[in-house]
């Protein structure tokens, strides 16, 4: 069930929104899709989702072309818009209802299925108030649910953890690796960048309308990446000097900390080490940033 | 396409219409005007000289349908942009509906309650029916015809609401057409009459204009005394033309050639609705010469849409004389009564416009789209 995407562009009128992107999802693992404001992940997911047609490129899920296939890619898709919209006539468990009968599920299993999926997202208690009453988060939580009615085989994912509160984005962590364990695949947008470097296997980085490189999330890559490491001292001379004298590149940032660049972590260790034992007083000393925050400021540099 | 997905769509739809508060109350509303009307109508009408149940008849079918056209365009002219609007309907779009599924859902949900409205005017117009001397094939036939018409107009708002971004568009647009069809056609045979009207040799059959010149009535003062009063009205007599006086004879007259543009009269729902089913003729009542005394609107729309069908005829019968006025010279519209009716064309029209308006939003809702309207998102 891979998500395959060569080289997709798609124009609005004069507006670029996808210029080039070339990505791949496997199954079994979560896909992060990451970039700026306006960078075109929406617009992707919509081409992915059978919505949109590409001007240029292929898009095949499972093999499947969306423009030409759409009918067997949705049996296969869950896709969960940004600004998920609800029939706000409707009760909660209605909507789920409703969305399982347009997947043509049978309606013993449909209301099984509604069961579970209410239970997985925590709405049981509001399962039969009015949709429109559900906070944003409620609803956000709504439309995961949705999105898995059909049990799908790939899973697209626009900003899912927005709105959400913190135990909300922790289980919603924990579903996402739950579906990445059962063989699914997860192509997942969002700008909490911490949240990803928890859950996602590898990031694709769009900008401008292209996708600009692929990074891998795992340990090993985590070991060697170059990373900011930041260092809290009680004596901010004799840290500065002590620097300078290794040669270690070193900036100072907000509230006496100071930030240092350090390929790897055995390096880091290293350095520790050697700070403490010529005498400079430590108090603290933790990475500034992930990787995938790195590796996303470095991609998206040159919009500042 | 599937008769599942039809139902799920319209299940949808009517739930959502039901639970929103605002319909039944329409629905009242809708019920009491019309036992309104249709009480008001028959006070009006139920005078002993001018006993006419079919002005009853007449008003309550066409206030049906005047409101019916109000109304069923807010049912549908918003259905499509509005989902969009609330993102909701880009969820049935990707799920496995096709695009017929949820045009052919929408429609069967408005329509479904459009006939609730033409259900609940029922048994006013039951009472108006049989006031109106109608035959109960004519009532089954009406309704017959503004169930379709209903079908019809819940489709074009249907259509316009795909074709607008923004749902207040696409029902001034719905309205517009409405307004098209009922107004605009009469307007544009009113107005295009003048352009089918030459001056032509006509031949006519009735008194020459030189009959009056040759036969001057003669000089008779009905108050001379030496004149019995049979003397008197046979002296008169020689002064009027008889039957016997009519000639066939060709004269240049204005004609119109209402037969070139009669077309966009069964456009009109109304014509439709009334040629469908015009009430039957009031039989004659005492001391009453004309059979076609009353208010009978939808008799007057339907023989003069029949009457502009069948243009001006061969010859031209003026043969106007009082003895045989009642008997052999019928009231032209009443004659037109006589021929073939108009409504098939104008019922075959708004089919066809409904057809075609479900196939442009059927083709408007298919997905992945290509082209997008400006300014719009699909979610
Ligand atoms: N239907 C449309 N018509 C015109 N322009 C559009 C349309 N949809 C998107 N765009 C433009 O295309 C660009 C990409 O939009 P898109 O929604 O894909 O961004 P995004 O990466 O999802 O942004 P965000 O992170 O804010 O959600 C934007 O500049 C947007 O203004
Ligand atoms: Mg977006």
């Amino acid at each position: 069930m891979t998500i395959e995407v060569q080289g997709v562009r798609r124009a609005f009128g004069d507006v670029l929104a996808v210029d080039s992107i070339s990505l791949t999802a496997n199954p079994g693992e979560v896909t992060a899709l990451i970039g700026p404001n306006g960078s075109g992940k929406t617009t992707l997911l919509l081409m992915l989702a059978t919505l949109l047609v590409p001007d240029q490129g292929a898009i095949r899920i499972d093999g499947l072309d969306p423009v030409t296939q759409p009918t067997e890619v949705r049996a296969r898709i869950g896709w969960m818009p940004d600004g998920f919209g609800t029939w706000d006539a409707l009760t909660v468990r209605e909507v789920l209802l409703t969305v399982a009968a347009a997947y043509r599920i049978a309606p013993d299993r449909a209301r099984t299925r509604t069961d579970a999926l209410l239970a997985t997202v925590h709405l049981e208690d509001l399962a039969d108030r009015r949709a429109r009453v559900l906070s944003r988060g409620q609803k956000q939580r709504l439309g995961l649910a949705r999105a898995l009615i059909n049990d799908p085989s790939v899973l697209l994912l626009d900003e899912p953890a927005s709105g959400l509160d913190p135990r909300s984005r922790i289980e919603l962590r924990d579903v996402l690796r739950g579906l990445a364990a059962q063989g699914k695949t997860v192509l997942v947008s969002s700008h909490i960048l911490t949240e990803l470097q928890e859950v996602a296997d590898r990031a694709v980085i769009v900008a401008r309308g292209r996708s600009l490189e692929t990074q891998r999330l795992d340990d090993e890559h985590a070991l060697t990446a170059t990373a900011s490491w930041r260092i809290d001292s009680l004596d901010l001379e004799g840290l500065t000097a002590w620097l300078a004298d290794h040669h270690v590149p070193a900036r100072r940032v907000g509230g006496g900390l100071t930030e240092v660049e350090v390929a790897g972590e055995e390096n880091a260790a290293r350095l520790l080490a050697d700070l403490v034992r010529d005498g400079i007083r430590v108090t603290g000393y933790a990475r500034s940033q992930g990787a995938l925050e790195s590796a996303y400021l470095a991609a998206t540099e040159d919009r500042r | 396409m599937s008769w599942h997905g039809i139902r799920t769509v319209a299940a949808l739809e009517l739930r959502q219409r039901v639970r929103t508060s605002k319909w039944p109350v329409v629905l009242g509303i809708w019920v009491a005007v019309i036992a309104l009307v249709a009480f008001l109508a028959y006070y009006a009408t139920n005078d002993e000289q001018l006993r006419s149940g079919e002005a009853m008849y007449d008003v309550v079918v066409f206030f049906v349908l005047g409101l019916a056209m109000l109304i069923v365009p807010s049912l549908t002219a918003t259905s499509v942009n509005g989902d969009r609007e609330h993102g909701v309907l880009a969820t049935l779009q990707t799920t496995l509906l096709t695009h017929w599924d949820i045009v052919l859902g929408k429609l069967v949900a408005a329509w479904a309650l459009s006939m609730a409205f033409l259900v609940s005017a029922l048994p006013f117009m039951a009472w108006a029916f049989f006031e109106g001397g109608v035959s109960f094939g004519r009532i089954l036939l009406s309704l017959l015809v503004l169930v379709l018409v209903l079908a019809v107009i819940c489709t074009v708002g249907l259509m316009f609401s795909t074709l607008t971004a923004r749902p207040i568009a696409s029902a001034v647009l719905t309205y517009l057409a409405m307004g098209a069809l009922v107004f605009g056609t009469t307007i544009g045979f009113a107005l295009s009459a003048f352009l089918v009207t030459d001056k032509e040799q006509q031949t006519v059959f009735g008194i020459p204009d030189n009959w009056y010149d040759t036969h001057q009535p003669p000089n008779v003062d009905p108050s001379d005394p030496t004149l019995t009063q049979e003397q008197i009205d046979q002296l008169m007599k020689a002064g009027q033309p008889t039957r016997a006086d009519c000639t066939t004879f060709t004269r240049t007259t204005d004609v119109a050639h209402t037969e070139r543009i009669w077309w966009m009269l069964p456009l009109n729902p109304f014509v439709v609705v009334a040629d469908a089913a015009p009430s039957k003729p009031r039989p004659p009542q005492r001391n009453e010469v004309s059979t076609s005394a009353g208010f009978t609107p939808m008799r007057w729309i339907s023989g003069g849409a029949r009457l502009a069908r069948n243009g001006p005829g061969g010859v031209s019968d003026e043969c106007w004389v009082d003895e045989a006025s009642s008997s052999s010279n019928q009231d032209p519209i009443e004659k037109a009564l006589g021929t073939a009716p108009v409504w098939p064309y104008g019922l075959a029209f708004l089919l066809l416009a409904g057809t075609g308006a479900a196939t442009v939003a059927g083709r408007r809702l298919r997905t992945p789209v290509r082209r997008l309207p400006n300014g719009t998102r699909i979610a």
